[in-house]
């Protein structure tokens, strides 16, 4: 079995995975944070690092908009080092929500900044695979996000479950806050929950149009991955795939910042853009302006979307229509999908085989043994 | 007989279904028996309340909602605190009520009027009527 063979099993494992993901998560997350605790939350923090990072980033917006809560995602080292005041003060964290996001629940700063946040009275909740491990001891609370493993891939099964965790905490949240109606959550469910269906028949449809795309990429030395709200988490997770699977050089960027910067870089044909871009999203207006402002520079573009001639002439790959906060999911496969093919087309080894100078990161060395330290700044 | 109605309440308080039950009866042809008023939910309740004030109605709804307040520390968690006090307040109220039929009209006096009074909306709800002749 090719690499590109087992990362697409990943992308079409996700249709089948969706559902049974969404019925396992869903009791434990209803009871995991109780409602008088739950009352208490006055900010919340969604911190990871790679993929994990980007799922904080891209449930943000949601958890926001459901629970009407100061949301912010942090990197593991923001959220350990430059958060809370830590390392001059002592402050109170209660009333502070952090969820640590990490499937392997080994991430050295991450695990790092549970524990710093739990020492100062902060509510700490993990989501990870590890019950045993250095995160469900730290976090007061775990939710149990194993799933089962497929196929040696960059990560990407264990992204969307990090993504239908959060959804389905920020539904839960909104509903025991009375932010929204007694109905209404269980709708909001359902609709997560059928996310999967939708996904039947997207990898055969992307395939021809993603390897054309990739085909393109020889010459590439970099991408630029953009996106707006929970699509710049799309945009991250893309980027993040991209310097895994095939070592490029990626980027993700607000679709508002590229306008002033990214818009400068020199020889514009040869920098390929993907936008993630939900047509009736948040950010729609200015991401039509993005499509022709990419089109005007010359870059080799491909706009993720949900209505056919959004992409204004552009490559279009058109995702199944879900409301913007579940975006991230569907977006999850033409990201993958892109990496798997730019990797193939040009040869590159998964993680570059962690061999010769990336013979560091093997069994994830660099990320779990860093010294933790729970005292200073 | 037994009829369906389905009800979309639109926030928490008293709804007048009466004209519900006199269609029913009407559509049954009977003249003498009983009429029963049922809400399959547990979080909503029927009772007879007056209706000629509305600010009676409302009266009827603080009060209870006075002696069963909305609180966060219920030990039913499984949906929200609104949903635990309606667990409450409908099984104090009650899920339905009897009414006699006489000469094809409902045993209810003039200040009286069937309510269909919900504790957790809004939701989508219905109320059953069954006739029993006799």
């Amino acid at each position: 079995m090719s690499q590109l063979d087992d990362f697409i099993r990943q992308v079409r494992s996700l249709h089948t995975m969706i559902g049974p993901c969404v019925d396992i998560l869903e009791p434990e997350t209803r009871k995991v944070i109780s409602t008088p605790e739950i009352y208490g939350i006055r900010q919340i923090i969604l911190t990871g690092s790679g993929d994990s990072y980007f799922a904080g980033a891209a449930a943000a917006p949601m958890f926001r908009d459901l629970t009407g809560l100061p949301v912010q995602a942090m990197t593991s080292m923001e959220a350990s080092r430059y958060a809370g005041g830590f390392g001059k003060s002592v402050i109170n964290a209660r009333g502070t929500l952090v969820i640590s996001i990490s499937y392997s629940g080994e991430a050295a700063r991450l695990v790092e900044a549970a524990q710093r946040w739990r020492d100062r009275g902060a509510l700490t909740l993990g989501l990870t695979s590890a019950r045993e491990g250095r995160l469900a001891k730290a976090a007061e609370r775990v939710v149990n996000t194993r799933i089962e493993e497929v196929a040696p891939a960059p990560g990407t099964r264990t992204y969307v479950v990090a993504l239908i965790a959060l959804n389905l905490l920020a539904i839960r949240f909104a509903e025991v806050l009375m932010r929204i109606t007694m109905d209404a959550p269980n709708g909001l469910r359902r609709e997560l929950s059928e996310i999967g269906t939708q996904l039947g028949d997207l990898e055969s449809a992307f395939s021809a149009p993603i390897r054309a795309f990739a085909e393109l990429s020889r010459d590439w030395r970099c991408f630029d991955l953009l996106g707006s709200g929970p699509s710049l988490g799309s945009a991250g997770y893309s980027a993040a795939k991209l310097v895994e699977a095939a070592g490029i050089h990626a980027v993700a960027q607000d679709s508002e910042e590229f306008f002033h910067l990214n818009f400068f870089v020199d020889c514009p044909t040869t920098i390929p853009a993907v936008l993630y871009a939900p047509s009736d999203g948040a950010a729609a207006s200015r991401s039509r302006e993005l499509v022709e402002t990419l089109g005007q520079l010359g870059r080799p573009t491909m706009v993720v979307t949900d209505q056919a001639g959004f992409g204004g002439g552009l490559t279009e790959l058109l995702v199944p229509r879900v409301r913007e906060w579940f975006a991230p999911i569907v977006q999850t496969v033409p990201a993958a999908l892109l990496a798997a093919h730019v990797a193939d087309h040009r040869g590159t080894r998964h993680y570059r085989g962690h061999d010769g100078p990336w013979s560091g990161a093997r069994g994830a060395n660099l990320v779990r043994n860093s010294r933790i330290d729970v005292n200073r700044g | 007989m037994l009829k369906t109605y389905s009800l979309e309440t639109k926030a928490n308080g008293l709804i007048d279904v009466t004209s519900l039950a006199e269609e029913a009866l009407a559509e049954s042809g009977v003249s003498e028996g009983m009429l029963l008023v049922s809400v399959p939910h547990s979080t909503a309740a029927v009772s007879v309340v007056s209706p000629w004030d509305p600010l009676g109605l409302e009266d009827v709804h603080d009060e209870i909602c006075r002696l069963v307040p909305t609180r966060v520390d219920f030990k039913h968690q499984h949906d929200t605190p609104q949903d635990a006090a309606g667990h409450i307040k409908a099984a104090l109220v009650g899920h339905s009520r009897v009414f006699y039929v006489h000469d094809g009209k409902l045993g209810l006096g003039h200040s009286q009027k069937i309510f269909f009074w919900e504790f957790d909306g809004p939701r989508s709800r219905s109320v059953e009527i069954k006739i029993l002749r006799g």
